[in-house]
Order: C-alpha cells, then sequence, then structure tokens
C-alpha cells in the first residue's frame, strides 16, 4: 500500500519515533530491573560495591540511547523517507 | 596529580628496647604504611602487644558499652580535649559513670520487660472478661480438665455428646467467642479433639486472682506506675549523654590510639632481641622519617630503602600491594569520592580525578543548562551545607555546586532562565516576531532570545540556543559526540599509558591505540558524510579499516574485532548529554506554557490578570519546576557518572584488579588537642 498523504507519512513517522524510544525504555528497564535487585543485595552485604554495582546498573541504559538515536533521525532527518511519496 | 604519590619500600629494624620510642614516633609522624608480618621467615615471629594494651583494650569496650547505652555516635567535634584531662578523669568515667548510666539503663530494660509482660497479660485477660469467672476458677483442680479459648462455632451441644458430667461458659467480645469448658479428667482428649473441629485457639489464663476487670485495672495501673518510674530515668540518661558526650568521644579517641600503638608490634616481624618493620613511605617523606627515627633513638636504629628493582620483586614474588595515596588540590578533592565510589586505582595506574574534575561539571551543566535552576542549587547547597557537616556530605555538596556554576554557564549559552519562554526574553529581551519568522523560513533558526543590546552573537547568530529547535537538536548531537570522542580518546590515551607502565607492550598498541584510533575515524567519517566533504569520510573510512586489522593482530585476535560494536555504542552513549538536557527544557517549558499560555488566561478570561490567576498560575509554575528542579539534580548526576563509569573508566581503569589505600601507622586527632 502506497502512503501518497505527507501529513499521514509524518504521522506514522512520529508513532514509529515513539515506539523507538518506548519500547526501548521497556527493554532497558527490564534489564536493570534483576540487575538491581542483585546490587542492592550486594551492597547490603558490602556497602564498598555501590559504585561498581551502579557501573553494572547503568550499562543497559545505553538501549534507550539507541532507541532516542532512532527517533531523532526520524523525527530530524526524515527528508529521505519524504522522497517514497 | 594524575598519577598516585610516588612510593619508596622502607625497611626499620632496631633492637626491642627502642622499640616503644619507634612506635611512638611512627605514630606521631604518621607517615609509614605498615605491612604486616604475615610469618616465614627463620628466627622471626609475629610481635606481642606491648605494655598496658590488655588494659586499654578492656577500658575501650567499657567506654564503647556506655556509648551505646547512651546513643553517642561521632559527630563534629565541639570541644576539644588535653591528653592530661582524659587521663585524670578516666577512673571516673569508667567507674562513677559506667556504673551509672549501666545500672540506669538496665532499669529501663527491666521496666520495659515489665510492661511487655504485663501487657501480654491484659490482652490475654480481655476475652475472659466475657465470661467473667473469678480468674482463679480457671486453675488448680486435679479431676478436671480445663480449656479456655476462642472457637468458631458454638460448641455446648457437641461438647455435652462426649462427656456429658461437664459444663461449658460461653461469652463473646468483638465478633469472637469465647469458652471456658470444665470436663472430667478421662474425657479430656475427646473433648479436645470436637473443640479441634470448631477451630479452637487456646488462651493462656495468667495466674492472677479476682474478677477479669479489676485484674485488668491493677495491671494498667501498674503499668502506668512503671512508666512514670521510666520517664525520669530516660531523662537522666539524656542529660548525662549531653554532659559527657564530647568527653566521652574524646577518651574513645585516646584508648584507640593508645590501643593502637600498643598493639603495633603485632604487625612487626620479632625475634628474641630484635624487631623489623616493613612499610611502604611517599618517597619525598623518606629523609623526614630517617632523621626522625635516627634521632629519637640516638642512632640505634637501622632504616633503608630498597631499590625499586627490589621493590618490584616484592610485588611479583611475594604479592605485595604497593598502596595508592591519591593527591589533588583542594578544588578537585571532592571529586575523589567519584573515584573512591569506582575503585582506589592501583599503584600503576592513572588517578582519574582530575578528569573527572574538568569533564563532570561541564556535562552536569550541559544537561541542565538553566540559569535559575544553577542559582536555586547553589542556594539551596549553601544552606545544606551548614547541617551535614561530614566529610562525605560536604564532598558531594562541594561537587554539585561546582557542577551548578557550569550550569549557570550553560544556561547563559542555551538562553534559559527556568526554562525557555520563561524569564530570558523579559531580562535580556527577544527578536522581532517578523525576524522569527524570516529565520524559520530560510531554516536558520537557532532562538529567539537575544544577549541585551549585544543581540545575537556567534557564527549564524546561533547563541543564545534554543535547545529545542530542530537546527540546535542537530548541532547538539555533532557536540555531544565530539565531546564524547574527546571523552573516550583521553581514556585510551591513559589506557595506552598504563599498560606500558605494566610492561605490557601488545596490550597497549594493538588493543588501546586501535580503540582510539577507530573511535576518532569512526567520528570524523560521520562529519564527512553529514558535510557531504568526501576526501574526509575515504581518509577515516581507511582509518577505520586500518583500526579493524591492528585489533584483528591484537592479543585476542579475530574476536578483538568483536568489541567494536561497543566501541560504536560508547560515542553513541554520548547523546544522552543532549537527550536529558531536552528532556527538562521539555518540562520547565511545559511548566511555563502551561502557567502563562492556559492557565492564566483562562481565569482571567478578559484582557488583565485577575488575582486569582495570578495566584493560580504562580503556584502551577513553583509545583512544576521544583519537581524538575529535583530530577533535574538527579539525571545530570548519575547520567554523567555512568559516562565515566562505563565509556571513560573501561578504557584504562582497574584492569588489573581494585588498589590498597595508603593508610599510614598512626592517627589523625579529632577530639584531642594536638
Amino acid at each position: 500500500m502506497a502512503i501518497t498523504d505527507a501529513g499521514v507519512m509524518y504521522g506514522l513517522l512520529a508513532v514509529g519515533a515513539g515506539l523507538a524510544t518506548g519500547l526501548a525504555g521497556i527493554g532497558a528497564g527490564v534489564g536493570e530491573q534483576g540487575i538491581g535487585a542483585a546490587v542492592v543485595g550486594v551492597v547490603a552485604e558490602e556497602p564498598g560495591f555501590l559504585g561498581k554495582g551502579l557501573f553494572l546498573m547503568l550499562l543497559p541504559e545505553t538501549l534507550i540511547i539507541f532507541g532516542l538515536a532512532v527517533s531523532l533521525i526520524l523525527m530530524f532527518a526524515w527528508s529521505p523517507f519524504a522522497a517514497l511519496l | 596529580m594524575l598519577r598516585p604519590v610516588e612510593m619508596s619500600r622502607v625497611v626499620v629494624a632496631g633492637s626491642k628496647n627502642v622499640m616503644e620510642s619507634v612506635v611512638e614516633k611512627l605514630h606521631e609522624l604518621n607517615l609509614m604504611h605498615i605491612v604486616n608480618y604475615t610469618g616465614g621467615a627463620d628466627y622471626f615471629e609475629q610481635g606481642k602487644t606491648m605494655g598496658k594494651g590488655k588494659e586499654f583494650s578492656e577500658n575501650l569496650i567499657k567506654l564503647r558499652s556506655i556509648e551505646r547505652y547512651l546513643d553517642i555516635k561521632p559527630k563534629a567535634p565541639d570541644v576539644r580535649f588535653a591528653e592530661s584531662q582524659i587521663v585524670s578523669q578516666m577512673d571516673d568515667l569508667l567507674g562513677r559513670l559506667a556504673e551509672e548510666v549501666t545500672s540506669t539503663y538496665e532499669r529501663i530494660t527491666a521496666i520495659e520487660a515489665e510492661v511487655k509482660s504485663k501487657q501480654d497479660q491484659i490482652n490475654a485477660l480481655r476475652p475472659l472478661a466475657a465470661i467473667d469467672l473469678p480468674i482463679e476458677l480457671y486453675s488448680g483442680y486435679e479431676t478436671l480438665a480445663v480449656f479456655v479459648g476462642t472457637v468458631e462455632s458454638a460448641v455446648d451441644a457437641d461438647v455435652a455428646k462426649v462427656a456429658p458430667k461437664s459444663e461449658v461458659f460461653t461469652g463473646s467480645v468483638k465478633n469472637t467467642t469465647v469458652v471456658a469448658v470444665f470436663v472430667p479428667v478421662e474425657k479430656a482428649s475427646e473433648v479436645q479433639a470436637v473443640l479441634a473441629e470448631h477451630g479452637f485457639a487456646e488462651i493462656s489464663v495468667p495466674k492472677l486472682t479476682g474478677a477479669p476487670d479489676v485484674a485488668i485495672a491493677t495491671l494498667e495501673a501498674e503499668i502506668k506506675r512503671l512508666e512514670s518510674e521510666k520517664e525520669p530515668l530516660q531523662k537522666k540518661l539524656k542529660d548525662l549523654k549531653k554532659q559527657y558526650e564530647d568527653i566521652i568521644l574524646a577518651a574513645d579517641e585516646y584508648l584507640s590510639i593508645q590501643t593502637q600503638k600498643t598493639d603495633a608490634p603485632l604487625r612487626f616481624a620479632t625475634s628474641e632481641n630484635a624487631f623489623v618493620i616493613d612499610g611502604y613511605v611517599p618517597s619525598a617523606d623518606y629523609d623526614k622519617l630517617k632523621s626522625a627515627l635516627e634521632s629519637t633513638t640516638g642512632g640505634r636504629i637501622h632504616v633503608e630503602k630498597l631499590s625499586e628493582s627490589e621493590m618490584e620483586e616484592l610485588v611479583e614474588k611475594k604479592g605485595e600491594d604497593i598502596p595508592t595515596k591519591i593527591e589533588n588540590p583542594g578544588i578537585v578533592k571532592p571529586y575523589e569520592l567519584i573515584t573512591r565510589l569506582f575503585a582506589i586505582p592501583e599503584y600503576k595506574e592513572f588517578d582519574p580525578t582530575l578528569l573527572i574534575f574538568v569533564f563532570f561539571p561541564i556535562m552536569f551543566g550541559m544537561i541542565l543548562g538553566d540559569v535559575g535552576y544553577g542559582i536555586m542549587i547553589i542556594l539551596v547547597l549553601m544552606m545544606l551545607k551548614k547541617k551535614f557537616r561530614t566529610e562525605g556530605w560536604t564532598q558531594l555538596i562541594n561537587i554539585v555546586m561546582i557542577a551548578s556554576v557550569w550550569s549557570i554557564i550553560f544556561g547563559l549559552i542555551f538562553g534559559e532562565i527556568f526554562g525557555p519562554m520563561g524569564l530570558w526574553g523579559k531580562i535580556f529581551g527577544q527578536l522581532p516576531h517578523e525576524e522569527i519568522l524570516a529565520l524559520e523560513e530560510s531554516g536558520r533558526f537557532f532562538g529567539e532570545g537575544v544577549f541585551g543590546p549585544l543581540g545575537r552573537v556567534g557564527p549564524m547568530g546561533m547563541f543564545p540556543l534554543y535547545r529545542l529547535a530542530t537546527n540546535a537538536v542537530l548541532m547538539l548531537i555533532g557536540v555531544s559526540i565530539f565531546i564524547g570522542v574527546l571523552h573516550c580518546g583521553i581514556g585510551s590515551i591513559l589506557g595506552v599509558k598504563t599498560e606500558l607502565n605494566y610492561g605490557e607492550k601488545k596490550h597497549a598498541y594493538f588493543e588501546r591505540l586501535p580503540v582510539l584510533i577507530f573511535q576518532v575515524a569512526f567520528a570524523l567519517l560521520l562529519l564527512g558524510l553529514v558535510l557531504g566533504f568526501m576526501p574526509l569520510v575515504y581518509l577515516m573510512g581507511l582509518l577505520v579499516v586500518v583500526a579493524i586489522v591492528m585489533m584483528v593482530m591484537g592479543p585476542e585476535g579475530v574476536m578483538g574485532a568483536t568489541h567494536l560494536p561497543f566501541y560504536v555504542s560508547n560515542l553513541i552513549s554520548y547523546l544522552r548529554l543532549l537527550a536529558i538536557g531536552l528532556a527538562s527544557v521539555g518540562v520547565a517549558f511545559a511548566a511555563n506554557k502551561l502557567a502563562f499560555g492556559v492557565i492564566m488566561p483562562m481565569l482571567s478570561g478578559g484582557e488583565h490578570l485577575t488575582m486569582v490567576a495570578y495566584i493560580v498560575g504562580v503556584i502551577v509554575l513553583l509545583v512544576v519546576h521544583f519537581i524538575n528542579l529535583l530530577l533535574g539534580i538527579l539525571s545530570p548526576f548519575m547520567h554523567p557518572l555512568r559516562l565515566h563509569y562505563v565509556e571513560m573508566f573501561t578504557k584504562f581503569y582497574s584492569q588489573h584488579g581494585g588498589g590498597v589505600e595508603y593508610s599510614p601507622f598512626g592517627h589523625v586527632r579529632r577530639y584531642l588537642k594536638v
């Protein structure tokens, strides 16, 4: 199905951008939940582990940034898509 | 600054009759990091506690128990005591005061236990009040078995079936049925089974006499009496705490110092007549240590510095850790907190504190970037600084304070005072409407604010930058990534140098170096693509390939190249500098729009703002900005922290496991006069 209306296309791009960031956020959250629980457990036993624990907990956060990068491309660098019309 | 302080391995040896004065002097100097003797050498064994060591540690235990009873915790010192003052009062503290505190505390505990048991009795008696039998009648029978408890349904009929000669008293309190069943002893087990079917839960009847109501009243009166006895005792403990807190803390410090000294020989190697102390001293202080020790013992001591190669050998063969002493100028010092939170660097590694000092506040500022928020944070922190005076808090407060200054600087660049559309336009002015439209038309719109009479400055009139404008977002994406390249690049350079310090040339040139080349070339390649400058693209493409080839030649072989996605994601990760900033700008923008654009016009209806509209608008502004400010402290702090820990530190830090911090034998006096 060909999209012929620029408004519709821009709307779909916006939905896609939202999904990219939102789903990436959920994914990162799922990843962090387990790590977070484990880190809290370790830090309760050994407070000196806090720094390394934070390091591990923050690792999956890059995922959101990936999603965000995709969103930014969709929202701001969308001229190539316009050629599809 | 970037490297830990240079250390020398020192051996101190002498005859046992000068040991005490040597320990005294070492403690006073507070310079030598002692390496514990772990045995293994012929003729030498671990030393024994000196002099009055046992007495000191016993006293310390006694004193600590007083501290616990009085709930005394370490705090910033108000008064300082001379050692002689402590010594003269020690007997009084550990004798009379200890006696008084212990007896008072024990009395309070006893009262609390008694109140608790009386409370339990009252709880047991409450249901029995519904039956109204004197309490003594529940017990003391030889031929009768008595069951007292709560049941879920009526039991009279069923009990009568198994034990015709029985008596059942029933009462009810608050939806529960209470029964007292009296049956002949020989029927007891059958009745018990019947009761169990009705969900019987036993109540243990306290050994008291009289009607339950009266008994409860008596118990309550007694509880009241006990409580009234407890109150003055607690007040007494509080008064004692107030009176003796400072001197107890000082005495604790005195005793800690004394036990530290008397226990020191446990860390030495001693023979029948001699002792040897191994340890590390900052190289610059070696001469001071040597001359001080020689003068106190009248030259009857041998102090020797081991050569570099001997030190190296000890580290490799015996697994000794050279202690790391990180030293930074005062303004950088607070950032050691962030380094320590991760790990103490090893002696041969770099101390990244200075780099954190440079990058962390800039990143914080770039994310928050608001003059209003920056000033608010500084004001709040100034108030907190007076309240939280422990070292950790002061460091944290200083970190955020320095970062907030950068937030104000970036606020000026971004043209934000409490968000865009906030106070900026009213203070510094804005471009006229037609000019904004013309700029938008031509695609050169970077914002509408001006720097007062200076107007807009920078190439294409970029500044003050309006962060939500498309052009600004695209530019900040680039800036963020190149900050990442710089940040990671410095990390990689330190990584190369660290590996060289450990003598791992292959790791340095084929594992660390290609990362640097790859990240720089990759970022420049992207820049070339964006600018459409093809020669740069080809050149950088070539460099990327070179870097990959170097990785494959490295110690890990082909596996080395599998880390590539990680290095790409490192750079993309720096987009958070832009992204989190956008989120906070977005909330601030929404707050201003909501208040000025929606609520105020809506409530006032006409042209002029009414009082109600004004008040509601200001409340909305305060609430939303307050929430945004709270988030605005937290995430600009956590995310740069991550960029340091994950993106930068992984390039050079703790490849060989964490270091041991330099902790010299001695004590920093807080409560005692020096």
